[in-house]
C-alpha cells in the first residue's frame, strides 16, 4: 500500500512556481531518496508533506486520507531538521519525550520509550545532557530518536548529513540506513548530495526547476539517466557537442564532435541526421601508453589519442587530465588497483572506450 | 486571516500606548502651540483665537542664542567623544585580554546606567568650586564662574554619559571587523596609523556615524545637565521649554518651541542617517 | 621606513596616555563623590574630607523628602516595569511575525520614542492630562514611564525572538504541539532571558528619569530624581552624595543582575543602541 501520495502538486510563490505538478506514491517501509540542486522544489515538496506550507493545487495524502486540511500537529509525519532543530532548553530525554507527550502517550509508558528510542541510536546514558554538551553526531541521532519516537507514519529528512564532516557523514550513513530498515520506517530523504541519495535510497526522484525529471533505482539514475541534467548532475562526466554522421554498422551510431572527432555509440534514439550532447564517464575510459604495442582498432570501441595534463593520485583513484586535439578536455579516473601504467604530465596517451558506454542525448 | 486577527491583538496595547500617550499629546501640543496667550493664565484659553506669533518670537537674536548653545556644545561633546572612544574601543575590542574587556564592559555598562543625576552632582562636585581641580583653576586664574568654564563643565557632563555610550556603540563595530584587513594593509606597506586611516575607520563609519548620532540626540535634548551644570546662565532648548511651564506658564510659547525643537530634531536624524548611508560602503 | 616606525610608536605611546586619561575621567567623579559621601566636615569643604564619618548616611536615612521620593519611584518602576514589558513583548511577538516590509518600518515606528527629547514627551502628556484634571499623579507618570520604555522591551524581546531559528517552532508542530503548546514550551521559553533584559531596562530607565516626571509631579507624589534635583538647586550638600553612593549600589545591583540573566558582553551591538 501507498503510505503517502502526491497527486499533480503544485505550489507557487507570487509569479515564482517552487513545485510543478509533481506526483509522488511511496510503499510502506522504503526509503525514497529526493534528490536535486539547492532552490528545485524538493524543500517545499517536504515542507507540503510536513504541513508547513500548504499547495495551491493537487492533494496530498497520508495512508490513504487526505491531509490538505491537517495543521502539521494533526498529521503523524516524523521530522528530522537539516540543523536538528533539538530544543536547546531541554535535556535529550526531554526532546525525545517532547513529541510523545503531544502526540497523546500515556504518561507512565514514555520513559519506556524513551529509553527504547535511546538504546536504538545509541545514546543511552545520554539522557541528563543538553544539546549543547553532544557533538554533531550526538545531535543528529538524539534528533532521530525524537523523530522516531512517535511512531510516525512517515519520517522526512531534511538533508540528514549535511552538518556533518566528510568522515561522520559516512559512518552515519550506514548507521541512519541501518535504524531506519529495523524499525521499517517508510522514509523520504531530501538532499542535494548524489552519494547521500544514491547509497541511502531504495528508489531516487531527481527533481529539477520545480519537477520530478526521474524515478527509478539509484543504479538506473546513474546508468541511464533520463536527460543530460540528470546525467550532469548524478556522478562525473565528460562532454562533448556532436552531430550524427549516419549509421556506421549493425546498431552503432557514428558521431563527429566541431573539434573533428569522431565518438562512435551504441544506442541511438533517432534515425535523422541531427546534433546530440554525448557523455561518458571518466571511469569508463581505459588509459594506455602509445607505446603500448598496437591497438586493434575495433568498431564498438573508440581509441583517441591525447596528452596528460595532470596527474592526481587522490588514495583510492587516480584523476587524469587529459587534452585532445582542439581544445577538448577529458577526465580519465581509474582505480588504483593492481598495475596501472604510470602516466606524467605531457605525455603521449591513448584514451579507450566503448562504444555502449556514451550516453546519447539529442538537442 | 485568523493569524492575522491575533496578530493585531498582540500589537493592540501597545499601539495603545502609543496614541493615546505620544500621538494625542502630540497634536495637543500642535493645536496649542498655534493659540493666543493671555499672560497670568495658565495655558491658553480654549478656543482662543489663532496666531502664528509662538513661532515667530523665535526668529530673534535672544532665542537664536539658545538654539545655537544647544547645537554647538551638543556639537563639540559628540566630536570630542568619537575622537576619545574610538581609540580606546579599539583597544577594549582588539587588544585587550578577555578579562581586561570584561571589566571595562561592565564599567561602561554600569556608568550608562549610571543615575543622570548622579552622574551631575559627581561632575559638579569633582570639576566644581570644591573639586580637585578648583585649586588649580585658581592658581591659573581661571574664573570658575566665568560663562566660558561653565560651558565647558556641561560638555564635560554631556561627554561623561556620550563617552560611554559611544565606546560600546564602536566596539560593536570594531568587533564585526575583519582583522586579517589591517593586516592585509600592513603587509602591503602601510604603517599601523595608515591602516587604520585607510582601512578601519571606513569599514567603521556606520558604527561611528551611529555613536555621533547618539550622542548627539543626547546632547540636544538634554535637560538636566544644562540645568544644573549651567547655573542659570547656560541654557539648553529643554531648559526654555520648562521655564514656559514652571516659570510664566505659557504654554502656547512652550508648545512652539517643542515643535520647533522636534522638527529640528528629527531633521538632525535624518540628515546624520542619510549621510551613515552615504559613507556605507559595506 | 624608519619615520613610519616612529609615528607608530609615538601614536602607541599617546593610545595608551588616551585610555589611561578616559578611565580616570570617567571614574573620577563617582570615586570622587564616594569619597566624599563619608566625609566628617558639615559643611560642603574642599577636596580631600579631612577625617571621615557616615553622618551624611545617617542625614539621608532620616531625610523623609527623600524617602518618600523612593518609595513612590519603587512603586513606579515596578509598575512601569511589568506594564511595558507585558506590552512590549506582545507588540514584538507580532512584529516578529510581520513580513520583512512591514517589520521595519513597525519596529522603526515603536523605537522612535528613544530618539523624541524627552522634555517634549513631558510637555505634550502634560498639556494632554491638563484636560483630564481628575487622573491621578501616580497613573500620569505611569504613562509617561511606558511610553519610555516599552520601546526598550520591544527591541530586547526582538533580540531574543531573532535568536531561535524557526526549525524550533516547527519541529515542535511537527512532534504533534499546536501552536499554543509550541509557543509556552518553547518560544518563550527560550525568549524569557532577553525579555528580562527588557524588563531590568526599564526598571533602569523608569527610576532615573527626571524630565518627564518633573512636569506631572506634585507636592504629594513626586519621585526620588524629582526631590533630588529639588535639593540640589536648594541646597548642594552631601546628603546628596550619601543618596548618590545609594543609587550608585542600586546600578551595581542592576549590572549584575543583567549581566545573569543576559550577559554584559550581549549589550554591546544590540543592546541600548545598535550600531
Amino acid at each position: 500500500m501507498n503510505v503517502l501520495e502526491l497527486k499533480d502538486v503544485t505550489k507557487k510563490y507570487g509569479e515564482f512556481v517552487a513545485v510543478e505538478g509533481v506526483c509522488l506514491e511511496i510503499e510502506e517501509g522504503k526509503i525514497l531518496s529526493l534528490l536535486g540542486p539547492s532552490g528545485c522544489g524538493k524543500s517545499t515538496t517536504l515542507r507540503m508533506i510536513a504541513g508547513f506550507t500548504t499547495p495551491n493545487s493537487g492533494t496530498v495524502a497520508i495512508a490513504g486520507e487526505n491531509v490538505d486540511h491537517l495543521k502539521p500537529y494533526e498529521r503523524n509525519v516524523g521530522l528530522l531538521f537539516q540543523d536538528y532543530a533539538l530544543f536547546p532548553h531541554m535535556t535529550v530525554e526531554q526532546n525525545v519525550a517532547y513529541g510523545l507527550r503531544y502526540r497523546g502517550t500515556p504518561k507512565p509508558m514514555i520513559p519506556s520509550r524513551v529509553q527504547q528510542m535511546l538504546s536504538l541510536v545509541r545514546m543511552l546514558g545520554m539522557e541528563a545532557r543538553y544539546p549543547s554538551q553532544l557533538s554533531g553526531g550526538q545531535q543528529q541521532r538524539v534528533a532521530l530518536a525524537r523523530a522516531l519516537a512517535t511512531d510516525p507514519q512517515i519520517v522526512l529528512l531534511d538533508e540528514p548529513l549535511s552538518a556533518l564532516d566528510a568522515k561522520l557523514r559516512l559512518e552515519l550513513r550506514i548507521e541512519l540506513k541501518e535504524i531506519l530498515r529495523s524499525v521499517g520506517a517508510t522514509t523520504i530523504v531530501v538532499t542535494h548530495d548524489q552519494e547521500e541519495a544514491l547509497s541511502l535510497g531504495d528508489e531516487v526522484v531527481v527533481m529539477h526547476a520545480g519537477k520530478v525529471i526521474q524515478r527509478g533505482s539509484p543504479i538506473e539514475i546513474y546508468k541511464a539517466p533520463a536527460d543530460k541534467f540528470v546525467a550532469e548532475f548524478v556522478g562525473r562526466s565528460n562532454w562533448f557537442c556532436a552531430t550524427r554522421r549516419g549509421r556506421s554498422s549493425g546498431d552503432l551510431s557514428s558521431y563527429i564532435t566541431s573539434n573533428g572527432i569522431e565518438i562512435r555509440t551504441r544506442s541511438a534514439p533517432t534515425d535523422r541526421r541531427g546534433s546530440a550532447d554525448l557523455c561518458i564517464r571518466p571511469e569508463h575510459i581505459e588509459l594506455m601508453d602509445v607505446t603500448q604495442g598496437v591497438v586493434s582498432d575495433e568498431p564498438d570501441q573508440n581509441l583517441l589519442e591525447g596528452v596528460v595534463v595532470d596527474v592526481a593520485p587522490l588514495g583510492a583513484d587516480v584523476h587524469v587530465v587529459v587534452d585532445l586535439p582542439g581544445e577538448t578536455r577529458l577526465q580519465v579516473i581509474r582505480k588504483n588497483v593492481g598495475r596501472i601504467p604510470t602516466v606524467v604530465p605531457g605525455q603521449p596517451v591513448r584514451l579507450c572506450f566503448a562504444a555502449s558506454d556514451v550516453l546519447v542525448f539529442p538537442t | 486571516m485568523r493569524h492575522f486577527k491575533s496578530q493585531l491583538l498582540l500589537l493592540l496595547p501597545a499601539a495603545a500606548v502609543y496614541l493615546f500617550f505620544l500621538v494625542l499629546p502630540l497634536w495637543t501640543v500642535i493645536a496649542e502651540s498655534f493659540r493666543t496667550f493671555t499672560p497670568g493664565r495658565i495655558g491658553a484659553v480654549a478656543g482662543a483665537p489663532l496666531t502664528v506669533k509662538n513661532y515667530t518670537e523665535f526668529a530673534g537674536p535672544v532665542y537664536a542664542t539658545y538654539f545655537g548653545q544647544t547645537y554647538v556644545l551638543a556639537f563639540f561633546a559628540s566630536v570630542i567623544a568619537i575622537i576619545i572612544a574610538f581609540p580606546v574601543a579599539y583597544y577594549i575590542a582588539k587588544n585587550a585580554s578577555a578579562s581586561v574587556r570584561k571589566i571595562w564592559i561592565s564599567a561602561l555598562v554600569g556608568l550608562m546606567f549610571l543615575s543622570a543625576l548622579v552622574r551631575i552632582y559627581a561632575i559638579e562636585l569633582t570639576f566644581g568650586s570644591v573639586g580637585i581641580l578648583a585649586p588649580f583653576m585658581s592658581f591659573v586664574g581661571v574664573n570658575m564662574n566665568g560663562t566660558a568654564y561653565i560651558n565647558i563643565i556641561i560638555i564635560v557632563g554631556l561627554l561623561h554619559y556620550a563617552i560611554p555610550i559611544s565606546i560600546l556603540i564602536m566596539i560593536g563595530a570594531i568587533l564585526n571587523l575583519n582583522p586579517r584587513l589591517t593586516e592585509a594593509a600592513q603587509s602591503l606597506g602601510a604603517s599601523a596609523i595608515e591602516s587604520h586611516l585607510s582601512v578601519t575607520i571606513p569599514l567603521c563609519i556606520k558604527g561611528i556615524v551611529s555613536a555621533f548620532l547618539v550622542s548627539m540626540t543626547f546632547g540636544v535634548s538634554a535637560f538636566a545637565i544644562p540645568w544644573i551644570l549651567g547655573r542659570g546662565r547656560v541654557q539648553f532648548i529643554s531648559n526654555i521649554i520648562y521655564s514656559r511651564f514652571s516659570e510664566v506658564s505659557n504654554y502656547p510659547s512652550g508648545a512652539a518651541i517643542s515643535i520647533i525643537m522636534l522638527v529640528l530634531s528629527l531633521l538632525m536624524i535624518f540628515i546624520i542617517s542619510r549621510i551613515a548611508t552615504f559613507f556605507d560602503r559595506t | 621606513m624608519l619615520s613610519k616606525r616612529h609615528t607608530d610608536a609615538g601614536l602607541g605611546v599617546l593610545l595608551k596616555a588616551t585610555i589611561a586619561l578616559t578611565a580616570v575621567f570617567l571614574l573620577l567623579p563617582v570615586v570622587m563623590t564616594v569619597i566624599m559621601s563619608f566625609d566628617s566636615r558639615n559643611y560642603l569643604g574642599q577636596f580631600p574630607p579631612p577625617s571621615l564619618s557616615t553622618q551624611w548616611f545617617t542625614k539621608f536615612a532620616h531625610n523623609g523628602y527623600l524617602w518618600s521620593g523612593l518609595r513612590t519611584s519603587l512603586l513606579l518602576a515596578t509598575a512601569t516595569t511589568v506594564g511595558a514589558t507585558t506590552v512590549g513583548a506582545l507588540a514584538a511577538l507580532a512584529i516578529s511575525r510581520m513580513t520583512a516590509q512591514w517589520r521595519d518600518p513597525v519596529t522603526t515606528a515603536f523605537l522612535s520614542p528613544l530618539v523624541l527629547p524627552g522634555v517634549i514627551i513631558g510637555f505634550a502628556l502634560l498639556m494632554a492630562f491638563s484636560a483630564l484634571s481628575a487622573v491621578p499623579t501616580f497613573l500620569k507618570m505611569l504613562a509617561g514611564h511606558l511610553l519610555i520604555t516599552v520601546p526598550f522591551t520591544i527591541r530586547m524581546t526582538l533580540i531574543g525572538l531573532a535568536g531561535i531559528s524557526a526549525t524550533l517552532g516547527e519541529a515542535a508542530l511537527s512532534l504533534g504541539a499546536n501552536e499554543r503548546q509550541s509557543f509556552f514550551t518553547i518560544i518563550l521559553p527560550l525568549a524569557k532571558n532577553s525579555i528580562a533584559a527588557g524588563a531590568i531596562f526599564a526598571f533602569a530607565f523608569s527610576m532615573d528619569d527626571l524630565t518627564i516626571s518633573l512636569f506631572l509631579s506634585d507636592f504629594n507624589t513626586y519621585p526620588l530624581p524629582v526631590a533630588l534635583v529639588g535639593l540640589m538647586r536648594s541646597n548642594f550638600d552631601l546628603t546628596l552624595a550619601a543618596a548618590a553612593v545609594f543609587l550608585m549600589g542600586l546600578t551595581v545591583i542592576i549590572l549584575i543582575v543583567l549581566d545573569r540573566i543576559f550577559g554584559l558582553e550581549r549589550v554591546i551591538g544590540h543592546g541600548i543602541y545598535k550600531a
